[in-house]
């Protein structure tokens, strides 16, 4: 059946769900909006969009810059016009499962730090712990204001071959990419104009305000207008860009390290009028670099004497410090036991199955079935140091089992999911493209808020199945249907 | 206000006012390369603006290309528009919340305009004066953004008191460089068009014709460069404007430090509005010019140590 010129030469990947392509080779409901406005346009109205959407990001400064040869080359991280629908039983489902697994995520970071009752009943076992670099002994016995540890998180999902979610990773560190979510639907309103009302799509514009309302409520000192600073790691970090816009967003100071000191275990800014104490620090900086006294020696993006202050309770930092060891990725594989060991629930969200190559049997297994799996570092991010076993070399097999026989317990290992697609658009035609998607996540006293979006990442590359922006990733505009 | 924050603002208008400076040196001097019959010398231009030694300068003074590019696109001349530029729009890119978002790109594009290869090219190759014109407006542009779009806040003050520090000592070194070629060449004391290009360079022609009726004299050149209340560039313009705007930064929290500086600012003031051309003839001018210079340079000092935490 004559769907549209755009829709009937759309071929989907076999064996791939797709958000867009149902059975019987029709529009699925919730994206049939967009496939009519968008079939109206000519391939030349299209591709003028896609000039205008590359200037906005452009001329607003939206950009990384990459350093080649002593020069630096401005770039904007890749965006699709077409965005991706997901409808409103998908999101409560979503939602409700990101819940579940945050507030167990963060009792187990309050037990982990505390009493290790779930060490001690045997459900994980120490070594993974205390193995892990980011497992913080100064953290111990630290008591962070309402015992939140979690305060912003991204937990990226992905779909499989029938649609059901899984949990691909935790974020509990210092997650970015929520000023994508944010610039990527102003530019949707910019190219598509009247679409979104008319798909009723819910906005995510609440995200800074919500955010300005927790690190508000955290404050220690009791008075009625905290100090509260963005602490970034300055103009040279890729993200510096999501930094500066979420400070305009909530009207707080961005700082960085060199702003700030610490005297008598109270942590200031130096201002043109003096010193003045700060209360909460929403941090963009990684705990290894957080406090040269106590962490990397040789940090210049810390502050000397912060984790006193911290300690002391003078201050309030966000994210807490050592949050790694909850989503490191030999650790993820026992999220869905602390979710039964601390709520008694059923896991709502599914894990990928995932063997540990610290353990012996596990790891003969996964050599075995090698071209099968994706095996990945524990503490590795941004796509970096994986081994995807469909797709590689003889040698490259060879030379990573070495790499992972000097040190197992950094290795883990997936079956290799197929990634759902989503239409893009790509010179002149909608082709299916692999995505994965990550909603925010607030948890403040009042509990935890999702804003309804996030950002969908999308491999760009014909048969990719790595969204990382390092790894020639883009992203998408992401809706939440009411 | 963060201490950083002044501080970006405070480097972010001087570079930008240098510039300024540069690139209408650098176009009068060009136009007055093509308008003479001796060998024309970049010397005064490169000694008040790059900073190089005689060696060096000797190198580059007789070729105007060669000194357009090291001047305005030179990637290893630290003073260069370009580089000066670039540091401009980092110290914007620090305090991107606190400035308008039509003022960051205002300095964004002032940026691409310079980083444009096409520029470098049509410097060397068509009309430089074009090119320059070009870049002027972009200042131009800068100004009147921020003119209309800046609040009249903390942090514009300290973007004014970097403009006019900068605009005096760029003012005191173009006095004493030119007052102090005559040392070695007697000829140009009467020489009008060596006086004519002073004034064009600092766009004061047109008020030095409407005050003076005897024609091009040093010590009338000197008056308004340096004494005159109502010449934009002028040394006692740009020092009356620095203490205009210190004084909205008074407050009780830090009252010494601002007490302080408030007395060395005013007696630089008044240091400058109680000479004459006499008394600066006595003292010799080269004397008085380093006193201004070693107070303006002290009053920059100050503010790093009082206001931008730098001590």
């Amino acid at each position: 059946m004559q769907e549209s010129a755009y829709f009937d030469k759309y071929a989907p990947i076999d064996g791939v769900w797709d958000e867009m392509y149902g059975p019987n080779s029709k529009i699925r409901d919730h994206y049939r909006k967009v496939i009519e406005y968008v079939s109206r346009e000519s391939a030349d109205d299209l591709n003028r969009k896609e000039e205008l959407a590359k200037r906005l990001f452009m001329s607003q400064g939206i950009t990384f810059t990459v350093y080649n040869s002593g020069e630096g080359i401005e770039k904007i991280f890749p965006f699709d016009i077409i965005p991706r629908i997901i409808t409103a039983s998908e999101w409560a489902f979503v939602e409700k499962g990101i819940k579940q697994r945050l507030t167990a995520l963060n009792l187990f970071l309050k037990d982990i730090y505390n009493n290790q009752f779930i060490v001690k009943d045997g459900i994980v076992p120490i070594d993974i712990i205390y193995s892990c670099p980011h497992f913080l002994r100064e953290m111990y016995q630290l008591q962070v204001p309402h015992d939140i540890y979690i305060h912003i998180s991204g937990i990226d999902l992905i779909r499989d071959h029938d649609g059901t979610f899984y949990v691909l990773e935790d974020n509990l560190r210092t997650p970015s990419g929520v000023s994508y979510m944010l610039e990527n639907r102003e530019i949707t309103k910019r190219l598509f104009p009247d679409l979104l009302p008319q798909c009723g799509v819910r906005s995510v514009t609440e995200y800074p305000t919500i955010l300005y309302k927790n690190l508000l409520a955290i404050s220690p000192r009791q008075v009625s207008n905290p100090t509260i600073v963005l602490l970034s790691p300055g103009i040279y970090n890729s993200a510096y860009f999501e930094h500066t816009t979420l400070a305009r967003l909530m009207g707080v100071e961005l700082v960085e390290g060199r702003d700030l000191v610490v005297n008598n275990h109270k942590v200031y800014m130096k201002t043109t009028t003096g010193l003045q104490q700060v209360d909460v620090i929403y941090r963009r900086v990684d705990d290894d670099y957080l406090d040269p006294l106590v962490f990397n020696p040789g940090s210049m993006l810390g502050v000397a004497g912060i984790m006193g202050a911290y300690r002391k309770g003078n201050v309030a930092i966000v994210n807490a410090i050592g949050n790694g060891v909850a989503d490191d990725k030999a650790v993820y594989a026992y999220v869905p036991d602390m979710i039964k060991y601390y709520l008694n629930e059923e896991p709502i969200l599914k894990n990928v199955p995932t063997f540990q190559l610290g353990n012996r049997d596990e790891r003969d297994q996964v050599f075995k079935d090698i071209n099968k799996m994706v095996i990945k570092k524990t503490n590795g991010s941004g796509g970096y140091g994986m081994l995807m076993g469909h797709a590689a070399t003889e040698q490259e097999i060879d030379e990573y089992k070495i790499e992972v026989m000097k040190d197992p317990r950094n290795f883990i290992a997936q079956p290799t999911i197929s990634l759902s697609a989503a239409p893009c658009y790509m010179q002149g035609e909608l082709t299916p493209r692999r995505i994965d998607l990550r909603p925010y996540a607030l948890y403040g006293p009042d509990g935890i808020e999702i804003v309804p979006g996030g950002l969908t990442r999308v491999a760009l590359k014909e048969g990719s199945l790595v969204v990382n922006s390092s790894q020639g990733g883009g992203s998408k505009d992401t809706w939440v249907l009411s | 206000m963060l201490s950083r924050v002044a501080a970006s603002f405070y480097w972010l208008s001087r570079y930008i006012e240098r510039s300024d400076g540069m690139l209408r040196m650098l176009k009068i001097n060009y136009a007055s390369s093509q308008d003479t019959v001796q060998e024309f010398t970049w010397d005064p231009v490169i000694r008040i603006f790059a900073g190089l030694d005689d060696v060096e300068s000797s190198k580059l003074e007789n070729d105007s290309r060669a000194v357009l590019k090291y001047m305005v696109t030179g990637k290893t001349n630290g003073n260069s528009v370009l580089n000066i530029i670039t540091l401009a729009r980092e110290n914007a890119r620090g305090v991107q919340e606190h400035i308008t978002k039509d003022l960051w790109q205002c300095l964004n594009e002032y940026y691409h305009t310079i980083k444009d290869p096409k520029i470098e090219r049509a410097l060397q190759r068509e009309d430089p004066i074009g090119v320059l014109d070009v870049l002027i407006k972009q200042v131009m542009l800068y100004y009147g953004t921020v003119e209309i779009t800046m609040e009249r806040g903390e942090g514009r003050s300290f973007m004014n008191i970097g403009k006019y520090l900068e605009r005096a000592i760029q003012s005191v070194d173009i006095l004493d460089t030119k007052f102090g070629w005559i040392d070695d060449n007697p000829d140009v004391l009467t020489d009008t068009t060596y006086w004519k290009h002073l004034l064009l360079s600092l766009g004061g022609y047109e008020l030095y014709l409407k005050t003076y009726r005897e024609g091009f004299e040093a010590e009338n050149v000197l008056e308004q460069v340096a004494l005159n209340n109502d010449f934009p560039r002028s040394v006692i313009y740009s020092v009356n404007n620095i203490q205009r705007y210190f004084e909205r930064l008074k407050n009780d929290s830090n009252i010494d430090d601002f007490r302080d500086l408030s007395f060395q600012i005013g007696r630089l003031q008044s240091r400058i509005k109680y000479s004459s051309v006499r008394s600066i003839g006595d003292e010799g001018l080269h004397t008085f010019l380093s006193q201004i210079r070693g107070e303006l340079y002290g009053i920059g000092n100050r503010l790093n140590e009082y206001y931008f935490a730098h001590s």
